[in-house]
């Protein structure tokens, strides 16, 4: 089945479920899942009840779809994400991107725990992402273009809405939350870097790195969303001063983040026109 | 099955149709196959009509083999080719090089439609590949390697020809062409560049990215023929994010530059047959 019929189907089903029509897409990632426990009115799908949706396996990522309001917007989120490294293709990695826009999200707001590059940044920082490099080795377009999708070349020169990004600034002056801003590398994983691998990054200009968004990112601008992006600095990734880290360490940083990380987030939403 | 049986049931199925045997093989890129309507006595040959040739996907690229003379020289252009991003894989997208070289070519030039990543570049200029940077995360020799087709390791010193080079400059200059020389990056697409990406590969060393003619020249290199590579710079990237990008603007410079490039390309194969 062509992936527009799979997309289809999982629209169909969503609608038999809910009559909301979300307008903002929300991809919460490693430890920002709670934020859909706020959303109002909610209807929880497991993604497993869903057609064609893969099924998330990394601790701390839930696997639900939640729609309904947050902030006064009809929104949908993503507790949960598909990585590349999990083993899926791009293509399901992204399919809960090509689902929300034929829902008919416009907007696009993604989250991730990152590393971070650049020597400005501290953990429990939150960084804007105003671009991303696709260092993940694959693209999650290849393959036959599907036209009512999207363009077989998708313009990238403004991934991350600038318009979108202002608002951000604005939001985060707002709640009183400090704003790194900066250039995402998306990475397979799930390794995590040697040292020499974020030397390597930081010469080709990342700020950080993380093994999420980016193909989401892709396939959001080859469906003409406007996307948002803030990555919330888990550890620091300085190739001079590395030591060793665990997953845990993410997830502990990640939770200490979440309280400012929520606040920023709604308040986002409650700016956006 | 080999790739030297498949290249084996292509030259079976084309080989009796051809009244020439090439010694020149084109790769005509985006926007650029006009070349192959000016060839004399020219067979045209559908891929689709050739045993393990996919059916090509990109409008702008029409999918054929051209055989005929250009300035008298027996030539064979490839008037639309296969992207590793239509999903084909490189072996498949490296075929036809092999099947150009098992017809007699010794010499293959490989053209492009290419985003100029040097700031010095411009929307309409012609580049000569000087030497490229395989950023496709693979590679069209991965696999068991096929001795007769050519060595495990194979030398990457040189892949673009120095002399061919010199001579493309030459006849430029008799021609008054301005050409540029640089640094192919190639890699796998679709999305084109973000800003960030753009300045990336200035830092890596590209002055030009395309989503093409790597893993070729990497399989002629491979059999040992002789390479050659123009790209056609399209757009010039600045790397603010300020120009969005539409693969007809793209198609629109090719246009534009294809004057150019036909007769830079038709002088550079008349040499070449001297």
């Amino acid at each position: 089945m062509s992936l527009l019929n799979q997309v289809r189907d999982a629209v169909d089903f969503i609608r038999t479920k809910t009559a909301i029509e979300p307008e903002i897409g929300l991809i919460l990632g490693s430890g920002l899942g709670e934020l859909a426990d706020e959303i109002q009115n909610p209807t929880v799908l497991d993604y497993r009840d869903i057609p064609y949706f893969p099924v998330s396996t990394v601790p701390g990522h839930a696997g639900r779809l939640v729609l309904g309001e947050l902030e006064g917007k009809k929104v949908v989120a993503m507790q949960g994400r598909f990585h590349y490294y999990e083993g899926y293709s791009m293509q399901q990695v992204t399919f809960p991107v090509r689902v929300m826009k034929m829902l008919g999200v416009k907007t696009l707001v993604v989250t991730n725990a990152c590393g971070g590059i650049n020597r400005h940044f501290k953990p429990g920082d939150l960084m804007l992402i105003q671009d991303h490099l696709n260092l993940t080795g694959t693209n999650p377009l290849i393959g036959p273009n599907e036209e009512a999708f999207g363009p077989r070349f998708p313009d990238m020169s403004e991934p991350y809405s600038k318009a979108l990004q202002e608002v951000a600034v604005r939001s985060a002056e707002a709640v009183g939350v400090e704003l790194q801003k900066g250039v995402y590398a998306g990475i397979s994983g799930p390794s995590f870097m040697t040292p020499a691998e974020l030397i390597m990054l930081r010469n080709l200009g990342a700020d950080a790195l993380g093994m999420s968004t980016v193909p989401e990112v892709i396939v959001a601008n080859h469906m003409g969303m406007d996307v948002l992006g803030i990555a919330c600095v888990t550890d620091m990734a300085i190739g001079e001063e590395l030591e060793p880290l665990t997953h845990e360490q993410v997830m502990r940083v990640a939770r200490e983040t979440k309280p400012k990380f929520i606040k920023l987030v709604k308040r986002i939403l409650h700016d956006m026109e | 099955m080999t790739m030297k049986e498949k290249i084996r049931d292509v030259l079976a199925a084309l080989e009796s149709r051809l009244s020439v045997k090439p010694d020149i093989a084109l790769v005509l890129g985006s926007g650029l196959g006009g070349l192959a309507d000016e060839l004399e006595d020219a067979i045209r040959i559908p891929y689709t009509e050739l045993p393990h040739f996919p059916a090509a996907t990109v409008p702008g690229h029409a999918g054929r083999f051209v055989v005929g003379r250009l300035h008298s020289v027996p030539v064979i252009a490839m008037q639309g080719r296969y992207h590793y991003y239509e999903g084909y894989t490189l072996e498949q997208v490296t075929l036809p090089v092999r099947v150009m070289q098992a017809l007699g070519a010794e010499t293959v030039i490989l053209t492009n439609a290419a985003g100029g990543v040097n700031e010095t570049f411009q929307a309409g200029d012609l580049m000569v590949i000087r030497d490229h940077i395989n950023w496709f995360h693979t590679n069209p020799l991965i696999g068991k390697n096929e001795d007769e087709l050519g060595p495990r390791f194979p030398d990457m010193s040189e892949v673009y020809d120095r002399s061919l080079r010199a001579l493309a400059k030459e006849t430029a200059q008799a021609l008054g062409i301005s050409l540029k020389e640089g640094v192919y990056f190639g890699l796998s697409g679709p999305s084109y560049e973000t800003p960030a990406e753009v300045r990336m590969i200035r830092k890596l060393g590209g002055d030009a990215v395309g989503m093409s003619t790597v893993p070729e020249a990497i399989a002629a290199r491979h059999g040992g023929m002789k390479v050659l590579g123009f790209s056609c710079i399209t757009n010039a990237w600045s790397g603010t994010g300020d120009q969005p990008l539409s693969h007809e603007e793209v198609i629109e410079t090719s246009e534009r530059v294809k004057a150019h490039f036909t007769s830079l390309i038709k002088a550079i194969v008349k040499r070449m047959g001297e």
